[in-house]
């Protein structure tokens, strides 16, 4: 029977741990951790691609009318995330945001729930999107079609090969393709304009 | 002042029992961390014990199964008085990736009481600890309660 | 008047410097040096040294739940004669020169003092009714079975020694020890002895239950084996004999080996017997802590029964031979 560490144990009894002495000195997390969710309901355009994407089934959204236009509410409940960022990297508009924050300790469920409700005018009025985030695409040389004002996407069609794809990603549903005739539709009523469909074309023929 | 001691000395000794229902492992290796001499919980008093009977907090991680809930039920009736349960990570919360499956029954809270919970996927070992020191002022107040 | 003076002078024996207070406090503290050293040995912080009386203090303050299936009053009374026979062993064991019991073969006594806490939890495992606590004591009983042959052959190695010198043969009498240490020196100067003090110091993990020889109250395997079931204030008592077992096996050893170094001021042998055993308990049992992983239970067998016991064998026939 040996004992091959009995050097080493004693050498550490005289020298000094190597604990991080947690509550009595605070640690922060590592770059680029992935802990509680922050959402800027600022620049959110209520697009629902988040809501889709989520695994866990972590984020609700409603929405209410009210006089002034429809709330959105969304709220993201921490107690069922994985914290994978999917929402925050499928976020056009960058309105989900993972901080360094892991401090995610509550007596009550209601406690790990991070909401944020926004109002989204009527699309009759003026363009709701947040201002400066839909940039006008910078001109396309071969541009059959002139970019739409409210922010909503137009396809072009000297380019599009109806391949689908923008009806596919389009998160409200809001793009109708057909292959057969080659056509393309857009429902104005649907669009959110958040522009998943403009990243999504192969052949980026949709102008925002 | 007998009892004061005893209050004080609950705050300063409380024992985890960990139970498994159903986790995929991440959480149970962040608790484990949590002894290691790296965060090194003994020296806040912490000690992971084998059976529910010594144990003062029991860590559920996992999303409760159907098989498992029973044997969860079952252990944490074992604790005796005063107790606190904790539940680690998502999954006993609500369910996590695993909701709406066939054999998931979670969440826990559906059970029992639930003292604390810790969100994260996994949690980091120091909110794991911030975790374990609230369940521990929980179970200080039990105790004077008593 | 003297007999009330005497009965009041053994009160004061037993509850409080050998016996059950002076038992408490140093076997406590030497459980919270033993767990600091340990830490400290793997680089950690560890917990504060009054650990084990917070823990002891927490333990009463809950619930004590008896098992159905077990039988109540073996159940709930097995640590408490675990407990007491340990103190008993105390007032046995001579603090030096000074011993509060003296008799010719109080060797014999304590060899089977130390029987009855394992004893004890082997029938509180038992009588709980736990299948983990049945694995356990089956374990517990090899390891004392283990432990007791070395022990064993270490006594009668110090007692053919001592007796040899007093042409009485083998002496059973602790107080005979002491005094013939007092006399002529710490038995521990003899070349023959050291192999039995190596011995000794390899069979006071074993008979503590302690790391690497805890195979009967391995928590990671078993549940705790025998203390499975136990809870509260029983659970409190438990612990609070296995750190007085500690302190008695190591101050069995001052008392074998390193004796006659006393004063004769009870207050000052006390705390030099207590830091004696502070030393020894970092030695033999935190450091083999820190070192070691769990061994098995046939292992642990084979280890004492051939490695200790040869160690104390040694002693044994180079003490036969008067050398």
């Amino acid at each position: 029977m040996d004992f091959p560490f009995v050097k080493e144990a004693i050498s550490q009894l005289f020298s000094k741990s190597s604990c991080a002495m947690y509550p009595a000195v605070p640690s922060e997390a590592a770059p680029h951790y992935r802990g509680r969710i922050v959402y800027h309901p600022d620049r959110c355009i209520a697009c629902g691609m988040c809501e889709r994407v989520c695994a866990g089934g972590a984020i609700s959204r409603t929405i209410e009318k009210t006089e002034e236009g429809d709330r959105v509410t969304l709220s993201f409940n921490l107690g069922s995330c994985t914290f994978c960022s999917h929402c925050a990297d499928f976020c056009t508009h960058k309105a989900i945001e993972l901080t360094g924050d892991y401090h995610m300790v509550a007596t009550r469920e209601e406690d790990l729930i991070v909401t944020g409700s926004f109002i989204k005018k009527p699309p009759v009025k003026k363009a709701a999107p947040a201002a400066g985030q839909a940039k006008p695409a910078e001109a396309a040389p071969a541009c059959a079609v002139a970019p739409r004002e409210d922010g909503k996407p137009v396809s072009d069609p000297s380019r599009c090969v109806y391949c689908t794809l923008c009806a596919k990603k389009c998160p409200a549903g809001a793009i109708e393709v057909d292959r057969a005739n080659k056509t393309w539709k857009l429902d104005d009523e649907k669009c959110v304009g958040c522009g998943t469909c403009a990243e999504a074309c192969p052949k980026k023929c949709i102008l925002m | 002042m007998f009892k004061k001691l005893i209050a004080e000395s609950t705050a300063k000794s409380p024992w985890l029992f960990h139970i498994n229902a159903g986790s995929c492992n991440g959480c149970d290796i962040e608790l484990v961390s949590v002894l290691t001499p790296r965060y090194d919980a003994e020296r806040l008093g912490f000690k992971l014990t084998g059976t529910p009977r010594h144990a003062d907090i029991v860590v559920v991680t996992g999303p409760v199964t159907k098989q498992s809930l029973p044997r969860v039920l079952r252990a944490i009736s074992q604790v005796p008085e005063p107790r606190c349960i904790v539940t680690m990570g998502s999954c006993p919360q609500s369910g996590n990736v695993f909701k709406g499956s066939y054999s998931v029954a979670g969440p826990l809270s559906k059970y029992v009481h639930v003292d604390v919970d810790v969100a994260g996927c996994a949690p980091k070992p120091e909110a794991v600890i911030d975790g374990l020191a609230l369940a521990t002022k929980i179970l200080k107040e039990k105790r004077e309660q008593m | 008047m003297s007999t009330v003076l005497t009965a009041l002078q053994y009160l004061g024996y037993i509850l409080i410097f050998p016996g059950f207070l002076f038992c408490f406090l140093a076997g406590m503290l030497l459980c919270g040096i033993d767990r600091k050293v340990v830490a400290k040995m793997q680089k950690r912080v560890g917990p504060p040294i009054l650990q084990p009386f917070y823990d002891f203090f927490k333990l009463l303050g809950k619930e004590t739940i008896v098992p159905a299936a077990a039988s109540k009053v073996v159940f709930l009374a097995a640590p408490l004669v675990g407990f007491a026979a340990l103190v008993v062993i105390q007032l046995f064991i001579p603090v030096f020169t000074f011993t509060v019991f003296s008799s010719v073969a109080d060797v014999i006594v304590i060899l089977y003092l130390l029987l009855i806490p394992a004893m004890a939890a082997i029938l509180g495992g038992a009588a709980s009714g736990s299948p983990y606590a049945g694995v356990g004591l089956s374990r517990e009983m090899v390891t004392i079975i283990s432990c007791e042959l070395p022990l064993v052959l270490i006594l009668l190695a110090v007692g053919k020694t001592v007796g040899s010198f007093l042409g009485t043969g083998i002496t059973f009498s602790l107080t005979d020890i002491a005094a013939y240490q007092a006399a002529n020196g710490s038995l521990i100067t003899k070349a023959s002895m050291i192999p039995a003090a190596i011995a000794m110091l390899l069979v006071i993990p074993g008979e503590t239950g302690n790391h690497p020889f805890d195979a009967a109250e391995a928590e990671t395997e078993i549940c705790e084996g025998l203390l499975a079931e136990y809870s509260g204030a029983p659970l409190a008592v438990y612990k609070l004999t296995h750190a007085v077992k500690m302190l008695t096996l190591t101050s069995l050893f001052v008392a074998l080996f390193l004796g006659g170094i006393g004063t004769g001021i009870m207050l000052v042998d006390g705390i030099i017997l207590f830091l004696l055993c502070v030393v020894l308990t970092i030695l033999t049992i935190s450091l083999v802590h820190a070192v070691t992983a769990r061994l098995k239970i046939e292992q642990i067998f084979k280890y004492y029964w051939t490695v200790v016991s040869g160690l104390a064998l040694i002693s044994l026939v180079l003490a036969w031979y008067g050398l």
